[in-house]
C-alpha cells in the first residue's frame, strides 16, 4: 500500500517528477562520466546559468499572470552595457553601485512594459516584441555604436564573479539569495498569493478587491528588476558587456519555466518548478560534451524536444486523468 | 432597531437598452430564510448583484438594520456582513480550498501567511459542514457541490450576517441538496439571515417562510410560503394562464426522422435511446446537469459518443463533426448564444450565413449580394427587431438574438432542429414569438427536439416529453399523461436509492 | 412564416469610401507618404530607382507577413518560422552544392518548409489545448537546432552554384522579380482572406472558435492548412534570401518571425485574432522596406531601424486603446 502511496504522489507532484527527472539525469551522467559530480564542475555549471536561473524567477510571475515577456534579454543588454560603459569611462568604480544603476535601470524598463500592458491593454506577446528592438537598440545606442567593454575596462567589477564568500561563489550566493527571497514572497505574503490569484481566475480577483491592474504591472517591474539584475551578473562572468549578449537567451528562460510546469494560461507553477527547470536545462547543457556521439550541436535539438516532450505529456497526462474521472462517476 | 435586517426600496437598474430591475422592493426578516423566485431573466441575478454592491442601481435606497447604505463595491458589501455563494462559483482552480476560504481576508502575522492557522480554521469551518475533503485540497480537483460548500465557508469566515444562496441546488444530487437544507437550517439557528433563489419548489417548501416574486423586470409581491398554493405561485411568476402562451399547432405526424439506439459516453450520459418523427416536438428534460445537452451534442457531432448509434430516415449516420450532421440537416441551435451560437461582434447577416456560405459561394469567393438577400429574407421570416443586417448581434436584446440563431438554422434545408433552452434569459413576449416560430416549423415537418428546464414550456410545447436523470432516460410520456408531478419525479429518480451501485 | 410585423431590415451597405478614409489603412497611406518625404529628404540618394534596387533584401521577409495575418487572424502565433527558413535554407545549400538543377534546390526548399510547417499543425491540431506559442517556441528551437547539426562545427554553408539564385534575382527593365512576387502572393492572399469563404471561416475561428465549430467549421483542418502554408511560404522566403546571401549560417533568419509578426500588428492585424485584412499588413510591410532602404542609404544602424519599428508597433497598438480609455472616460463624466 505504502509504495502505491508514494507512486501517487510522485505522479501527483508536478515537482517531485522533476526532482526525480534531475536526479536520474545526474546519475546517468555520472556514470558517463565521472568528471560531471564534483564540487567545482557543479558550481561552475551553477555559475554559467545564473543568469537564467534568476531571471526566470521573474518569468515564473509574469507566466502566473498569463503573460509572457520576450523582451527581458533586451532589458539585460541595456543595462549590463550601460554599467559597462560607466566603469569603462571611468565614471563609476565601485561594484555595489553597479549593481544598483543595472537594477534601477532594469526596474524602469519592466515598468515602461508593465505600463503598456497593464494601462494600454496591449498584449504581452506584442508589448514585449517591441521593447524588445527599442531596448536592445538602445544598448546598442549606449555602446556607442556596438563597442565592447572589454575585461581590462571593467576593472574591479569583473572580480565579483571569482570572489568566494564562505567557500561559495558571490554569484551563486546571488542565485540562492534571489530563491530564498521568492519561496517566502510566492508563499507566505499576501502580495505573492495575489499573483497567483490574479494568474487563477482574473474576474474573481478583481470581485474580491484585487487590483488586478496593479498585479500585472508589479510583475513586469519584478521581471524588470531581475533582468537588470541579470545584466550585472552577465557582464561580471563573462567579464566583458556587449550590446548583442544573450541574444535569443529568453527562450531559455521560458522553457525553464515551462518545463518547470508553470502554466502558459497562468495559475499554475512554483518557485521550486522554476528551479528545477533551470537546473534540468543547465544540466543538460554541461552533459552533453561529456557524453561521447552527442556533441555541443546536439544541445539546442534535444532542449527542443524535452520542451515538446513535456507539454505533450502534460496534456496526455490529463486526458488520462480527465477520462479516469469519468469513469469513476456514478451514473 | 429596524424591523427588518435588510431592506430595500425603489431599485431600478438600467443595462443599455434594457430596464433590469424596474422599481422592485425587498424586506428581509432577521433569521429567516426568504425565497426569491422567478422566470428567468426576471432580474433575480441582477437583483442579488446589486444588493453585493457588484451592481450600482441607478435608483432606489437601501437599508442594513434601517440605516441607509451606499455600497461602492464588492467589498463594501463584504465589509457590511453581506455574503454571496453564486450558482457557478467563483473559486480560483489553482489555489487550495483554504486559499479559497480567506481570500481578501488572510490570516496575517508579521506580514506572513500563517498557513497552518488558516488550515486548521478552514477545517474547523469544514467540519461544521460535514465536508469529505480536507483544507489543503486543490479547488479545482473538487467536485461541483464541494466547491460549493467551500463558498458556503467562505461566507461563514467573514461572519457575514445575510447569506445569499443563488440556485444553490441546481447542480447537487438528492443527497447532497439534503445536506444543504440541514447547513441552511444550522445558519438560520445561528442568527443568520439567508435570501434563497431556486427553480425548485421543493426547496422553497423545505426550507423557506416567505417568498417574494419578481417577473420582467417588477416585483411582484411577498407572500407566506404557507400561505399560497403552487398554482398560485406559478400565475404570480408566470403571468398569464400558461394556455395562451404556447399556441401548440396541431400537426399531423410524418415518418420518424431521427432515430437515437443506445447512445453512451462514458461520464455524461449511458445507453439513451429515443426517436422523433417529422412534424414532432419532442421534448428532453431534466435536472442541470442530467446530461440532456450532453446527448444531442453526441447526436451533432460536436462530441463523439463511446457507443450507439444514430439513424436518420431510417439509415445509420456517421457524423464525426458538427459539418457532417448539417450536411445530412440536423442543425443544434447551442444554449449559450454568446459563446456557441453567435458571434457577437459580427453583423446579424453574416452570423445567420455562416453555416452555410460554401453553398452561393463562386469559385470559392463570397456572393455577397445573395448572402445578403438571403440574410434579409430569413430575418424577416423570424421577425427579427432589427434595423440592418450588419449591426452586430451584441446590440439586440437575448429574444431577438435567439431568433438570429433560429435563422441561421434555416439557411439550409433542414430535417431535424435541435432547441437547447431557446428561450433561456428571453423576456416573455419574445418567449411567445419563439413558441410561436417553433409551431411554425413544426408545420412545416420538421423534426424539432426541444431542450428545457421549465416545465411549462415543456408541458406547453411537447407532443412527447423524455426525461432524463445522472446520464440516463428515466422515462418518456405522451403528451396526455405529462404532469409537473410526473416529470419532476422521473427527473429526480437517482434519489431512489439505487444510484449509489457501482 | 412572413414575420407578423412585417418589418423590413435594411440590407443595402453604406459607401465604402467614407470608411476607407477613416480607417487604420487609411492612416497607413499618410504615414507611407510621410515616410517617404521624410526619406526623400533625410538621403539625397532617395528615389524611385534606388528604392527598388535596394529593396529587394528586405522584400524576402514581407513574404512571412502574408501567412503571419493569417495565422494572428486566427488568434494564435507562430514563432518557428525564422528557424524554419534557416532549415529550409541550409537544405537548399546542400542540394545546390550537390549540384542538383536548379529546380530540385527551389523544390527542397518549398518542401523543407512545408514539412516543418505541417509538423507544428499536426501538433497543434492533435493537442489542440497546447498553446501555439509553447508549441512554435519548442519547433524553433527543435527546427534551427537541426540546422546546427548539419551544418557542423563551422556553422555556415556558401553555395557553389549560383546561377539560378543569379536568375530569380533579375529584374524585368528596372523592377525586380521578387517585387512581382510579393505583390501577386499579397493580391491572392488578400483575395482568399477577405472574399472567400475560406477567408470568412477563418475570421470566424479567430473571433469565436466555439461558435465557428458549433457552425460546421472544419476548425482544426483550417489551422492545418494555414500552419503548412507557413511553412511552404518560409521556404519560399528562404529560397529569395538564398539569393542576395548566396549561402546560409546557423543565424540565417533569426528574428524573422518577430519582424513578420511586427508587420501584420502594426498593419492593424490583432494579435487577438478576429481583426484586420493584407492589404493593412502590406502596407505596414512597405512602410518597413521605405524606411530600412532610406535610413540605410545615410548608414543609419540596422539596430536604430529596430528602435523605430518598435515604437511603432507599441504605438500602433497602445495609441487606439488609450484613445479608446480617455474617449469612455469623458463619456461617463
Amino acid at each position: 500500500m505504502e509504495k502505491k502511496s508514494l507512486i501517487k504522489r510522485l505522479t501527483g507532484s508536478r515537482e517531485a517528477l522533476l526532482a526525480v527527472v534531475l536526479l536520474v539525469l545526474f546519475v546517468l551522467v555520472t556514470i558517463v562520466n565521472p568528471a560531471f559530480l564534483t564540487p567545482k564542475s557543479l558550481m561552475d555549471m551553477l555559475k554559467n546559468n545564473a543568469v537564467t536561473m534568476v531571471m526566470a524567477l521573474g518569468m515564473l510571475c509574469v507566466m502566473l499572470v498569463g503573460g509572457i515577456d520576450i523582451s527581458i534579454m533586451s532589458t539585460l543588454a541595456l543595462s549590463g552595457m550601460s554599467i559597462g560603459m560607466l566603469l569603462k569611462n571611468d565614471v563609476i568604480a565601485s561594484t555595489p553601485l553597479a549593481f544598483l544603476i543595472a537594477v534601477a535601470i532594469g526596474i524602469v524598463c519592466g515598468l515602461a512594459v508593465g505600463l503598456v500592458i497593464s494601462r494600454a491593454d496591449v498584449p504581452p506577446i506584442i508589448a514585449t516584441m517591441g521593447f524588445m528592438y527599442v531596448f536592445r537598440a538602445m544598448g546598442y545606442l549606449v555602446s556607442n555604436g556596438g563597442q565592447w567593454a572589454g575585461a581590462a575596462a571593467l576593472g574591479n567589477f569583473k572580480n565579483f564573479a571569482t570572489t568566494k564568500f564562505l567557500g561559495i561563489n558571490c554569484v551563486i550566493w546571488v542565485v540562492i539569495l534571489c530563491y530564498a527571497f521568492f519561496f517566502w514572497f510566492m508563499k507566505w505574503t499576501r502580495t505573492g498569493r495575489m499573483i497567483y490569484a490574479v494568474g487563477s481566475n482574473p474576474s474573481a480577483a478583481q470581485v474580491s478587491g484585487i487590483n488586478v491592474k496593479n498585479i500585472k504591472l508589479l510583475v513586469y517591474v519584478i521581471m524588470g528588476l531581475l533582468s537588470g539584475l541579470g545584466g550585472a551578473l552577465q557582464v561580471s562572468v563573462y567579464a566583458s558587456a556587449m550590446p548583442d549578449m544573450q541574444y535569443g537567451g529568453e527562450m531559455d528562460v521560458i522553457a525553464a519555466c515551462v518545463i518547470g510546469g508553470v502554466s502558459m494560461s497562468g495559475g499554475r507553477g512554483s518557485v521550486l518548478g522554476a528551479l528545477l527547470g533551470s537546473l534540468i536545462l543547465a544540466t543538460i547543457a554541461k552533459a552533453l560534451p561529456l557524453i561521447p556521439f552527442f556533441d555541443q550541436l546536439w544541445l539546442n535539438t534535444i532542449k527542443g524536444v524535452i520542451i515538446l516532450v513535456v507539454v505533450v505529456m502534460n496534456v496526455v497526462l490529463q486526458r488520462v486523468a480527465d477520462k479516469n474521472a469519468l469513469r469513476g462517476r456514478e451514473m | 432597531m429596524s424591523e427588518y435586517v435588510l431592506e430595500l426600496k425603489g431599485i431600478t437598474k438600467i443595462f443599455p437598452g434594457v430596464k433590469a430591475l424596474n422599481n422592485v422592493q425587498f424586506q428581509l426578516k432577521p433569521g429567516e430564510v426568504h425565497a426569491l423566485m422567478g422566470e428567468n431573466g426576471a432580474g433575480k441575478s441582477t437583483f442579488i448583484k446589486v444588493i453585493t454592491g457588484v451592481h450600482k442601481a441607478e435608483e432606489g435606497e437601501m437599508f442594513l438594520n434601517g440605516q441607509k447604505v451606499d455600497f461602492k463595491g464588492p467589498k463594501d458589501a463584504q465589509a457590511a456582513g453581506i455574503a454571496a455563494v453564486y450558482q457557478h462559483p467563483t473559486s480560483y482552480p489553482h489555489l487550495t480550498v483554504a486559499e479559497n476560504i480567506f481570500m481578501g481576508h488572510e490570516i496575517i502575522k508579521n506580514r506572513m501567511i500563517q498557513w497552518k492557522a488558516m488550515n486548521t480554521e478552514a477545517n474547523k469551518l469544514l467540519a461544521q459542514l460535514d465536508a469529505d475533503f480536507d483544507a489543503t485540497a486543490e479547488m479545482g480537483t473538487l467536485s461541483v457541490a464541494q466547491q460549493q460548500m467551500v463558498e458556503i465557508a467562505k461566507a461563514m469566515s467573514t461572519n457575514a450576517k445575510i447569506i445569499i444562496l443563488d440556485e444553490p441546488t441546481a447542480a447537487l444530487t438528492r443527497s447532497e441538496s439534503e445536506k444543504l437544507y440541514t447547513l441552511v437550517d444550522k445558519l438560520k439557528e445561528e442568527g443568520v439571515s439567508i435570501i434563497f433563489i431556486s427553480h425548485r419548489f421543493e426547496d422553497m417548501y423545505r426550507l423557506a417562510s416567505r417568498v417574494t416574486v419578481f417577473r420582467d423586470s417588477q416585483y411582484i409581491g411577498t407572500y407566506d410560503v404557507n400561505g399560497i398554493t403552487n398554482a398560485d405561485l406559478i400565475k404570480a411568476m408566470v403571468g398569464r394562464e400558461i394556455t395562451d402562451l404556447f399556441p401548440k399547432p396541431e400537426v399531423k405526424l410524418g415518418e420518424e426522422m431521427l432515430r437515437v439506439e443506445k447512445l453512451s459516453r462514458v461520464g455524461y450520459f449511458k445507453d439513451v435511446s429515443f426517436g422523433v418523427r417529422a412534424g414532432e416536438i419532442l421534448g428532453l428534460t431534466g435536472l442541470v446537469g442530467a446530461g440532456r445537452t450532453e446527448v444531442v451534442e453526441a447526436v451533432c457531432g460536436i462530441t463523439r459518443p463511446d457507443s450507439g448509434k444514430v439513424y436518420l430516415e431510417g439509415k445509420e449516420a456517421h457524423i464525426k463533426q458538427p459539418s457532417d450532421a448539417m450536411e445530412k440537416g440536423i442543425i443544434l441551435l447551442p444554449e449559450d448564444r454568446q459563446k456557441e451560437g453567435l458571434i457577437m461582434s459580427w453583423g446579424l447577416g453574416r452570423n445567420v450565413t455562416l453555416p452555410t456560405i460554401s453553398k452561393y459561394a463562386k469559385n470559392g469567393l463570397n456572393d455577397e449580394k445573395t448572402e445578403r438577400d438571403l440574410a434579409k429574407k430569413l430575418l424577416e421570416e423570424v421577425d427579427t427587431k432589427a434595423v440592418d443586417i450588419f449591426q452586430p448581434a451584441s446590440s439586440l436584446s437575448g429574444g431577438n438574438q435567439q431568433k438570429v440563431v433560429v435563422a441561421k438554422a434555416l439557411s439550409q434545408e433542414m430535417k431535424v432542429v435541435i432547441m437547447d433552452e431557446p428561450t433561456k434569459g428571453v423576456d416573455v413576449g419574445a418567449k411567445a414569438e419563439i413558441y410561436a416560430i417553433m409551431g411554425d416549423l413544426a408545420k412545416k415537418g420538421y423534426a424539432i427536439i426541444l431542450i428545457s428546464s421549465e416545465m411549462p414550456e415543456i408541458l406547453g410545447m411537447a407532443d412527447r416529453i423524455v426525461v432524463m436523470c445522472n446520464g440516463r432516460k428515466t422515462g418518456e410520456l405522451g403528451r396526455e399523461e405529462a404532469t409537473q408531478e410526473r416529470i419532476l419525479e422521473l427527473a429526480m429518480e437517482k434519489s431512489s436509492g439505487k444510484g449509489a451501485s457501482k | 412564416m412572413a414575420g407578423k410585423s412585417g418589418r423590413s431590415i435594411n440590407n443595402v451597405p453604406e459607401s465604402s469610401i467614407k470608411r476607407m478614409i477613416f480607417s487604420w489603412e487609411g492612416i497607413l497611406v499618410l504615414i507611407f507618404i510621410a515616410v517617404n518625404i521624410f526619406c526623400a529628404v533625410f538621403s539625397e540618394f532617395y528615389n524611385v530607382s534606388s528604392l527598388l534596387r535596394q529593396m529587394p533584401v528586405y522584400l524576402a521577409e514581407v513574404f512571412l507577413m502574408l501567412p503571419m495575418a493569417y495565422i494572428l487572424v486566427l488568434g494564435e502565433i507562430d514563432i518557428s518560422v525564422g528557424s524554419i527558413v534557416c532549415l529550409s535554407a541550409t537544405m537548399s545549400c546542400i542540394v545546390c552544392n550537390m549540384n542538383a538543377p536548379f529546380i530540385v534546390v527551389v523544390f527542397t526548399g518549398l518542401a523543407v518548409g512545408t514539412v516543418c510547417g505541417a509538423i507544428n499543425g499536426f501538433i497543434l491540431t492533435k493537442f489542440t489545448e497546447l498553446p501555439p506559442m509553447i508549441v512554435t517556441l519548442a519547433t524553433q528551437i527543435i527546427f534551427r537546432g537541426i540546422a546546427e547539426i548539419i551544418l557542423g562545427s563551422g556553422g555556415s554553408i556558401t553555395m557553389s552554384n549560383l546561377d539560378g539564385f543569379n536568375a530569380i534575382g533579375g529584374k524585368v527593365g528596372k523592377v525586380p522579380y521578387i517585387l512581382f512576387l510579393v505583390l501577386i502572393l499579397a493580391v491572392i492572399f488578400a483575395l482568399v482572406l477577405g472574399k472567400s469563404t475560406f477567408g470568412r471561416r477563418v475570421y470566424a475561428i479567430g473571433t469565436n472558435r466555439l461558435t465557428a465549430y458549433y457552425s460546421g467549421v472544419h476548425v482544426q483542418k483550417i489551422r492545418m492548412i494555414i500552419y503548412t502554408v507557413m511553412g511552404t511560404v518560409s521556404g519560399l522566403c528562404a529560397i529569395f534570401l538564398l539569393s542576395s546571401s548566396f549561402g546560409a549560417n546557423t543565424t540565417t533568419g533569426n528574428g524573422f518571425e518577430m519582424d513578420a509578426i511586427a508587420m501584420a500588428v502594426f498593419g492593424g492585424i490583432s494579435s487577438t485574432g478576429g481583426k484586420g485584412n493584407i492589404a493593412g499588413g502590406v502596407l505596414a510591410a512597405f512602410i518597413i522596406v521605405c524606411l530600412r532602404v532610406g535610413l540605410g542609404q545615410q548608414n543609419v544602424h540596422a539596430q536604430v531601424i529596430l528602435l523605430i519599428i518598435g515604437v511603432l508597433l507599441i504605438a500602433a497598438v497602445a495609441l487606439p486603446n488609450i484613445i479608446g480609455q480617455v474617449r469612455r472616460a469623458v463619456k461617463t463624466k
